[in-house]
Parts: C-alpha cells; structure tokens; sequence
C-alpha cells in the first residue's frame, strides 16, 4: 500500500537513490562476471605458456574440446540424465520421507524423546560409511547409489523440519485449541504453513547433500553418470573429462538450487507484500 | 440465580512442573449474569488468565466446579493473525475450524468486517494493517463462531496507549451491539472501570476473590465517557487499595 504511494510520484532525491542501488547492483554483477572469465581467460594462457602443465591441470579450450567430443560420442547427455535422475529421486524421496518422519515424532512427543539419541548418534556418523552396506544390500546398480543419497539427506532434513515445527509459536497453537482444533488441524492449519520457511531452506541443503551422496555412490559402483566419468578419467589419466565433468556438474547443482529458490519466491509471497 | 451464563464454584487450580506445584488460584466463586461485561483485575500472576482457560476448556479445574451456558469463544492477548492468510482468511480461521464455513457465514464475517472498517483490506496480509486494525480482525474472528460468551485475556495490552482507549472504547460498542456477554481480564485498574459493569478484584498468588464491584456511573455511557465521570476517581482508588499494590 505504502509501496504504490511512492512510486507514483518520485521526487529527485529518491530518483537518485534508486539509481544508486541500481548502480552498485550492476558494478557487483560486473565484478562477478570479470572474475569468471579472467579465471578461466589465465586458466588457459598459463596452460599456452606452459606454466602449468596442462595435461595434469587441463585447461578450457581442451576442456571444450572433450565438451564437444563426450557430446557428439552421445554419452554425455545419458551421463547427465544418469546422475540428474538419480539425484533428483534421492532429493524428492529424502524431502518426502523425512518430512513424515518430522510429523510422526511432532506427533508424539513420546516417541520422539525416545528416538532421540538415535537420531543424535546418525546424524553425526558419516554416511558414506554406510556404502559398501548398500551395495551388498542393494547390488550394485542405482538403487544403491540413490540409498546413498537418501541417507545422507534423510536425518538432516528430519532433525530440521522438526526444529521447524517445535519453533512454531504455542500462542498461535492455542489460538487453535480455543477454537477446539484436533491435532491434525493444528499441523494443517499453523504449523505445516508455518513452517515452510525452514523447509524452504532444508530443501536447500538437502540438494546439495543429494549431489554428495549421488557422486559418492558413483564412485563406488555406477558404469554412468557425471561421477563415473569422473571416476574412470581419474583413472585413465584423463583430467579433461574430470575437469569437464566436474564444471558441468557446478553447473546443473546451481541450476536445481535456483529452482527451489523460484520455489521459496512461490510459497514465501505473504511475506513479500 | 436463574439468568447466569457464567458460574464458577469453589475452583482451584493448581500447575505441576518437575520443580514442584504451584497453586495459581484458590476457592475462586462468581457469576457472570446475561448480557453482562464482568472485569477481572489483579497482579500479574494472580491466576486471571487460568480463570479464562478454565472457562474456555483448555485446562481442567482441580478442584470446584464450572457451569456454562452457552457457546464460549476466546480472545488472546495479541492479536495472532497468521501471516500467511488474508485478512478475511484469518477472520474465517474459527469457521473453518469447526466445520462451518457455509456461504451465509462467510457473507456474515465479511459483513462485518466491512461494518468496522476493514471492507478494503480483505484481501491484504496482516503486516500491511495497523495495530488496531489487527484488534479488531481479531475480534472479529473471535466473534464469527457465533459465541455467547466472549473471553478476553488483555485484549489491549499489545497497543499503544491511544489506539488502546480508541479500540477499548470500540470494542466496548461491538460486544453491546452483538449483545454478548463478556469476560475479560486486565491488569489496567482504568481500564477496567471504563469498560465493565461489575468488577472482580482478585489478591496476589494464589487468587482469591478479594471484592466484586457493580460499576454504575453517571452521565453518557462507553469507555472514553466513563473516563471523565465523577465516579470514576473513588472506584480507582478503592480498587487499587485493594489490590494493596507494594513496589
């Protein structure tokens, strides 16, 4: 209301200001962008001049040429289907299950005191541990390696969710109970909207954990996938494919948390307005 | 005896924690008749509150009894809207609750939200309204499960002291002119005086019914005029003596 006030009639010294903050805006994307490309711009003359050695170091043109190369040989886009699928299944299925498991200990608060040192114990073990178990568990194909990635995300996005919904405000709670809310009303009505912020960000952390475990598992056992190319150049003495493999996959994990930022934007406009 | 809405016999009420038991309120007796807008002051910490939650069903008495009659609705001491709903959303929270959200309910809270001068904010989230504009969404809400009985724990305490006699004395109007009874707690002595017919003076820890007051002053009626009525003074200081207040 206030906002529509003031663009109506804007007075110089407000234009000014505005075309400040628009000013450092585009000086801070600026510097973003002449950072990236003198990077990769030294990157690839230090390779010409031989001060580095580009055949441990790899440089960007003979990164775009394996680019170019795993592209035409047709397996880079099944290596990047490969890794997106499994990655995005772990991310869903760690998003889905540890938000049922936050509201069946929100639930009971009986059965969350006595899964707590559990939880305490399994969060702060390193998963990855746990994927030799997988792959006799699972065989060695995607299942295991979507396994890794659930559990590494799993107890993070429990023990946060959770925290979420304890932090929801008793009054607005009682609010409720004066109207003669069920539980089940009250986790619908107040605590579920209420917490979405704080899953907003679990989500955030939880695609990041998603790629961890996703690359982990591949390590162990994939014959595909952005971790297995990285994996078998390592192996083959191909630091091109790694390097190349490795910037595509910065590429699509800043791609996926852009996407659940869209998200936030999407659930979070209440608090825009 | 017969046009009571509100009746409290003998109530005790005590809080268990780990460290130990406390006694919040003590033998409290009262009615509340038809119609009526009955104050509770006291300390804090006096069990005014616990009365209200009592009344309302959110705790049990452990000892007494409690005899309502009538459809019991209660307003918190902030106003709580939920952010994330529209004003007229919040307003429907209580409807949607309990299962009765009919389009002729809904045509009524919009009614009367549009009544108080909230017509044009339907549609806006609470952190675009101001401090009394939320009161009153509140009070709306509160009133929109269609109540007998309306329990106000320090309704005003969240505002600033004009808006607090502005809204007091609005607020005072809408429980007339729905014709509901009310309780409500305060520790504002004035406040008290300016808005309740009888007042019930309640002692320190645990609370006890120290004196009930019929308030009756001279002149126009409504919270602002009583304000400025001759009687006011001499109730005021009778009740604060009461309280015996030791800083």
């Amino acid at each position: 209301m206030y906002e529509a006030e003031l663009s109506k009639n804007i007075s110089k010294e407000h234009e000014e200001y505005l075309k400040k903050v628009r000013q450092i805006n585009i000086s801070i994307r600026i510097s973003q962008i002449i950072i990236l490309i003198a990077f990769f711009g030294l990157w690839e003359i230090a390779g010409d001049l031989k001060w580095i050695d580009p055949f441990i170091l790899s440089q960007p043109s003979r990164m775009w040429s394996t680019f170019i190369q795993l592209f035409r040989t047709g397996n880079l886009i099944y290596h990047i289907y490969v890794t997106m699928y499994e990655t995005i299944i772990g991310f869903l299925l760690g998003t889905v299950l540890g938000t049922v498991i936050a509201v069946i200990l929100w639930w009971s608060d009986y059965i969350c005191r006595v899964l707590d040192p559990y939880l305490v114990v399994l969060n702060s073990l390193p998963k990855t541990a746990l994927g030799p178990i997988f792959i006799v568990w699972m065989g060695n194909g995607q299942a295991a390696i979507i396994t890794m990635a659930l559990a590494i995300s799993l107890i993070v996005t429990i023990i946060s969710v959770l925290n979420g919904f304890k932090e929801v405000d008793d009054d607005e709670i009682k609010l409720l109970k004066t109207f003669g809310a069920s539980r089940y009303q009250i986790l619908q009505k107040v605590v579920f909207p209420s917490s979405i912020p704080t899953m907003v960000s679990a989500l955030k952390i939880n695609i990041g954990l998603s790629w961890v475990g996703v690359i982990t598992g591949e390590f162990l056992v994939s014959k595909a996938g952005l971790g297995f190319l990285i994996v078998y150049g390592g192996q083959i003495f191909k630091l091109d494919m790694v390097m190349t493999s490795v910037l595509i996959l910065s590429i699509l994990a800043a791609l996926m948390y852009i996407g659940v930022s869209y998200l936030e934007k999407y659930f979070l406009r209440w608090k825009l307005s | 005896m017969d046009d009571f809405i509100i009746s409290m016999k003998n109530v005790s009420m005590n809080y268990h924690t780990v460290d130990g038991e406390t006694k919040a309120i003590d033998g409290v007796t009262f009615d509340v008749n038809q119609g009526e807008l009955l104050g509770i002051v006291g300390p804090s910490g006096c069990g005014k509150s616990t009365i209200l939650s009592l009344i309302a069903g959110l705790l049990k008495p452990s000892s007494g009894e409690i005899f309502l009659d009538g459809k019991v609705s209660y307003m918190l001491q902030k106003d709580y809207l939920l952010a994330w709903r529209t004003i007229l959303q919040n307003a429907l929270l209580g409807l949607e609750i309990q299962k009765k959200l009919t389009a002729e309910n809904k045509k009524n809270v919009i009614n009367m939200l549009m009544k108080y001068g909230l017509g044009d904010f339907l549609n806006h989230y609470p952190n675009q309204l101001s401090g009394g504009m939320r009161q009153r969404v509140a009070l709306i809400r509160t009133l929109a499960v269609g109540p007998d009985i309306l329990l106000l724990d320090e309704p005003f305490s969240a505002l600033d002291y004009q808006t607090r006699l502005a809204i007091a004395d609005e607020v005072w109007k809408i429980i007339k002119q729905e014709e509901k009874t009310a309780l409500f707690v305060t520790h504002d002595i004035s406040e008290a005086i300016s808005m309740s017919d009888r007042i019930l003076v309640l002692s320190k820890r645990p609370g006890r019914v120290i004196k009930i007051h019929k308030i009756i002053t001279s002149g126009e009626q409504g919270p602002l005029n009583r304000r400025k009525a001759p009687e006011f003074r001499d109730y005021f200081n009778e009740i604060w003596k009461e309280l015996d207040v030791h800083v």
